[in-house]
């Protein structure tokens, strides 16, 4: 397998992944929403308000945030400020852009590591209500580091590829 | 020296073009770091920040928009809008300006307000003859109305960053009459420009097709009575009401307007997580950043040093006012009232303001630095629906500054204009 496979192939796993967390995050929301629904609905009318609603939400609201914030990092959806950058000449651009994303790496990484530690740390206590184990907390936050290293690697090695075989990256795209 | 870190990391990383989001984590992580607190704190703080019950009703309102834009709401609010005010002069701008006021009231975010409206006004207003900038920048400065009119997520970040001790239901009622200045003055703007640049006037189309333009847009706009009435009375916490309003609006669009297909429901909750996940982890960032803010004591030392300047509230007010305002323009608004809050807020009620009064204060104030470059969320989206460059917008956007500037100063030296209705209506 040449370069250019291992990329496409690397490419067509990235849009897979992210494809899975729309649909995850996606279904979490709906589930949130109903759910809350649910929750006005056994008070009012069945007289009965299910109380787990509460902290189900929590944890649904910390997965789409998570999840797709990392997703925002490969899709370029986050907001950021770009007009400094312009003034620098193209490799000034490049050089920066490089650094941004190394960052964003080491910071994915050290986000899926502490978000493990945290995990190890509370897996004995149980979540109210949910009776579930505390680290389903911190799962999401792992992921997320683990997909923020993963897409700012990728920008990564791409910009490194560009820089070093210009043409590679042109045909592969044609 | 550890503030340095903090302050200095932040402003080096976010000038690099790191999202604002991810600067402020690095930014506070970098400070745990240099302090050697242990970096789980940190993650912790982030994780603890974003899972906060009041903050659940936040992707229940982007959810509630985005439903609403691709569900024919949003285009009906529109039709009523043109049937009132579109023989006015430059009448595409004030039905622009009127339909914020009803979408931005129903949605209660100013993005989806730019996103729906821009994308169906932007273009026929340039059809028409009207300066394209002149479009975006109606679009782009109304849209604030979304988050000073009730329901807006924006006021329930500002009652969690208040430390909870705060009613939204009277920072709800609070945002009516600033949000409804604020859209007058915007109007008489863009009346003037259309005036001066002899921009067309739509025909009177009619009191019956305003009746029925009007009663078509009724199930939308009850959408806004079930979020806001729901909070009120007591029926509904703000969460509640906030789903019920989502669920509300998915049935109006399935059932009865039957404008939403599966494409388009599909493409309303893809929005509505992806701009959940921006909010969130800008939340969950800002709560790290502010406890670190916190550690180093600054609200303690900037209350110090602000009321050493003057104990004069209305040199504070001002001072306030210009700092939120400098803020405004370089970091985003959900990011600002999390970490301002709990620095300002105690230096206003120092002298006796009200924290409601306040509350609208930093709404208006932060939606003006939404328009704003470098960091104006608004503005770009805006320039990207209309597409207008930023520079070409923001040439011709000072008359419409100066009108949002003018409601500001209004709002902060008159506290009826905010106060009366929740006053009136509120129970104490």
């Amino acid at each position: 397998m040449n370069n250019i496979n291992i990329l496409r192939v690397y490419d067509t796993s990235l849009v897979y992944i992210k494809r899975l967390v729309n649909l995850i995050s996606g279904l979490g929301m709906l589930v949130l929403v109903f759910t809350f629904a649910w929750l006005v609905y056994g008070r009012y009318i069945l007289n009965d308000t299910p109380t787990w609603v509460e902290q189900l939400s929590l944890l649904l609201v910390i997965t789409i945030g998570f999840l797709t914030s990392a997703v925002g990092i490969h899709e370029r959806t986050h907001l950021s400020v770009d007009i400094f950058t312009q003034f620098l000449p193209v490799s000034g651009q490049i050089f920066i852009g490089l650094l941004a994303d190394i960052i964003m790496g080491t910071f994915g990484f050290l986000m899926a590591s502490s978000a493990i530690d945290l995990a190890q740390f509370s897996a004995a206590k149980r979540i109210p209500l949910l009776d579930i184990s505390a680290a389903f907390r911190y799962y999401p936050v792992i992921i997320s580091g683990a997909l923020i290293f993963i897409f700012s690697l990728d920008r990564v090695v791409r910009t490194l590829n560009q820089l070093i075989r210009p043409t590679t990256i042109n045909q592969e795209n044609t | 020296m550890g503030l340095a870190i903090l302050l200095g990391v932040f402003a080096l990383v976010m000038v690099m073009g790191v999202p604002v989001a991810f600067a402020l984590a690095i930014a506070a992580i970098s400070a745990f770091m240099f302090e050697g607190l242990p970096l789980m704190v940190g993650f912790q703080r982030i994780v603890s920040g974003m899972s906060t019950f009041a903050l659940l009703a936040v992707p229940f309102f982007i959810f509630a928009g985005e439903l609403m834009l691709h569900g024919g709401i949003a285009a009906r609010l529109i039709r009523f809008a043109a049937a009132s005010v579109g023989w006015m002069r430059g009448g595409l701008a004030q039905v622009n300006i009127f339909s914020s006021m009803l979408f931005g009231g129903i949605s209660g975010s100013a993005v989806a307000d730019i996103s729906a409206l821009g994308s169906l006004l932007i273009p026929v207003m340039k059809e028409k003859g009207y300066d394209d900038d002149f479009a975006v920048n109606v679009t782009v400065t109304s849209s604030i109305a979304g988050i000073v009119i009730p329901p807006s997520h924006n006021m329930i970040l500002y009652v969690v960053a208040a430390g909870g001790g705060i009613s939204i239901s009277s920072l709800f009622m609070a945002g009516i009459v600033p949000g409804i200045l604020m859209c007058l003055l915007l109007a008489c703007v863009a009346r003037w420009i259309a005036i001066k640049k002899k921009f067309p006037t739509e025909p009177f189309v009619g009191l019956k097709i305003l009746a029925l333009s009007f009663l078509a847009s009724v199930p939308g706009l009850i959408t806004a009575i079930i979020v806001v009435g729901g909070t009120l009375s007591g029926i509904f916490t703000v969460t509640e009401s906030g789903a019920i309003g989502a669920v509300y609006a998915m049935l109006i669009s399935f059932f009865v307007y039957r404008t939403m297909d599966f494409k388009g429901f599909v493409l309303a909750v893809t929005g509505s997580i992806r701009t959940t996940g921006m909010v969130m982890i800008l939340i969950g960032s800002a709560s790290a950043f502010g406890y670190m803010l916190a550690f180093y004591q600054v609200p303690a030392v900037m209350s110090t040093f602000i009321t050493s300047i003057s104990d004069n509230p209305i040199m504070i007010l001002i001072m306030l006012n210009i700092l939120l305002l400098c803020l405004g323009m370089i970091m985003d608004m959900a990011a600002l009232i999390l970490i301002c809050t709990p620095i300002f807020l105690p230096i206003a009620a120092g002298f006796g303001m009200d924290p409601v009064h306040f509350g609208i204060m930093m709404m208006m104030n932060l939606g003006l630095g939404l328009c704003t470059p470098p960091v104006g969320a608004c503005l770009f989206v805006g320039c990207v629906v209309g597409k207008v460059t930023i520079q070409k917008a923001v040439k011709t956007i000072w008359p419409f500054y100066i009108a949002m500037l003018a409601a500001l100063i209004l709002v902060t030296f008159i506290p009826s204009i905010s106060m009366t209705l929740p006053n009136l209506l509120i129970e104490k």
